[in-house]
């Protein structure tokens, strides 16, 4: 016993130290070498995930948005597990996005170009619409966040003429027949066609039928009323566009059971 | 007996009179309403101009132009004629108002200008026996037709009497007794024609 302390004791303590190192850095390798069997199984762990997800992007089972699965892809590739059947995946799973995103941009176009003929038909409104069907065909449109910035352009255009139609409802009759009146006018001085048929169609909407009597009134004193020579709303705007001027003021109408009107008296201005 | 003849001459006397009324209300209408169917026959002339120009315009599509020929047409007492005068030649033509239509629609130049201007009455309407207003409305009319390649080629100016006939009218509408008047062009007379 006293042997060995002395044994103990003739020991250098460097030396000591040094043995510890020794064993310490053995130890310390002998564990390095159990984390790299691990990391292998991760890997293959990893690579095995990997495969699983360019799969369903490949068979196209995947619900993830598009761009989602190209970051998966490219996250994937990122890691450079240099496995050849991984490899081939990767490729084939960037083919099919591809191929996807292809396919939804011409959907998407496709869209736009529905949308872009609606909303010029919206604005045309050639179905005579009334304010409350645009809306509900523009809202549907709007949902659509198609996120084209001519679509977003003619969806403020025809929520403008909504609004001017909604504005419109709120002027009294009198002034809308003479502003239709004057704009057929002025229209037809200017030659723009499209606009006196446009303003002919929506003021003949306002009468009962295009055979709705106009009486022009060109004289009254006392009980006394002078006309001229009674008429028709059809015959008297085309009167209107042929003759390039609006002579007349409204001076009273009656209107049918559904609100429209059936008789209208003109007063010489 | 005598009761029954005494009411049937009352009645007649009120028949009479009602009628002598009525007569009298046209008779003796007020300077306002007299103007303002004078105005309303000038208008007419004044209509009747801006068709003309738009059935001579060559750019007139020709189902517009038909359109407004049958407007034209109806300003025009039946069988009324319109004077047609060259500088070219002495003699008035004079056509149907249907014919003239059609033919200034066809004029053979590439475009046409008609203008009508100094529309004023030369004889004032003036009441017929049979309540007829009758006047004449001069007018003096400015053509130019055009080549697309030489230009203007032919203009003259032509003053021309328009007979005007104001009748009035009355119908019923929608229930009520509408008194209008209507208001008809008779032949228009070339008066003169200079360059």
């Amino acid at each position: 016993m006293t042997g060995i302390v002395q044994k103990i004791r003739s020991l250098q303590w460097q030396h000591f130290v040094f043995i510890l190192l020794i064993a310490a850095v053995a130890i310390g390798s002998d564990g390095c070498k159990t984390t790299g069997k691990l990391s292998k199984k991760e890997r293959k762990a990893q690579i095995e995930m990997a495969k699983k997800q360019l799969s369903e992007i490949i068979n196209g089972t995947s619900t993830r948005p598009l761009e989602a699965q190209e970051r998966t892809v490219n996250e994937i590739a990122n890691k450079h597990f240099k496995d050849p059947e991984l490899d081939k995946m990767i490729e084939d799973a960037r083919q099919v996005l591809k191929k996807a995103f292809a396919e939804r941009d011409k959907l998407k176009q496709e869209k736009i170009d529905a949308a872009r003929a609606e909303l010029l038909d919206m604005l045309l409104n050639k179905d005579d619409k009334s304010a409350d069907e645009l809306e509900s065909e523009l809202a549907k449109i709007k949902a659509m966040n198609l996120g084209d910035k001519d679509i977003n352009d003619l969806i403020a255009k025809v929520e403008q003429k909504i609004a001017g139609m909604r504005n419109k409802k709120n002027v009294p009759l009198k002034n809308q027949l003479e502003n239709s009146f004057q704009g057929i006018a002025d229209a037809s001085k200017s030659g723009n066609a499209n606009q006196v048929m446009s303003l002919t169609k929506g003021t003949l909407q306002l009468f009962s039928s295009d055979d709705a009597t106009v009486l022009i009134i060109i004289s009254k004193e006392g009980s006394i009323v002078d006309y001229d020579k009674p008429t028709t709303i059809k015959r008297y705007l085309e009167f209107v566009r042929d003759q390039k001027a609006s002579r007349n003021a409204v001076d009273s109408y009656r209107l049918d059971s559904g609100g429209k009107i059936k008789d209208l008296d003109l007063i010489k201005k | 007996m005598k009761i029954r003849s005494s009411i049937i001459g009352l009645i007649c006397l009120l028949i009479m009179t009602s009628g002598l009324f009525a007569q009298n209300k046209d008779e003796n209408i007020s300077p306002q309403r007299k103007q303002a169917i004078d105005s309303l026959a000038l208008e007419k002339v004044r209509d009747l101009s801006k068709y003309i120009s738009i059935i001579g315009n060559k750019s007139t599509p020709w189902s517009e132009s038909q359109r407004v020929i049958e407007r034209a047409v109806e300003l025009f007492m039946e069988n009324s004629e319109i004077g047609v005068s060259s500088l070219s030649k002495p003699d008035v033509a004079y056509f149907k108002v249907r014919e003239y239509f059609d033919r200034l629609m066809k004029l053979n130049y590439d475009r046409v200008n008609i203008d009508w201007y100094k529309i004023q009455y030369v004889s004032d309407l003036e009441r017929q026996p049979d309540g007829t207003y009758v006047g004449v409305i001069t007018i003096y009319q400015r053509f130019q037709g055009f080549d697309k390649e030489k230009g203007l080629i032919y203009e003259d100016t032509t003053k021309k009497d328009i007979t005007v006939y104001v009748k009035r009218k009355e119908t019923q509408i929608g229930g009520r007794l509408i008194g209008f008047w209507d208001v008809l062009l008779g032949d228009i007379r070339v008066k003169e024609t200079s360059k």
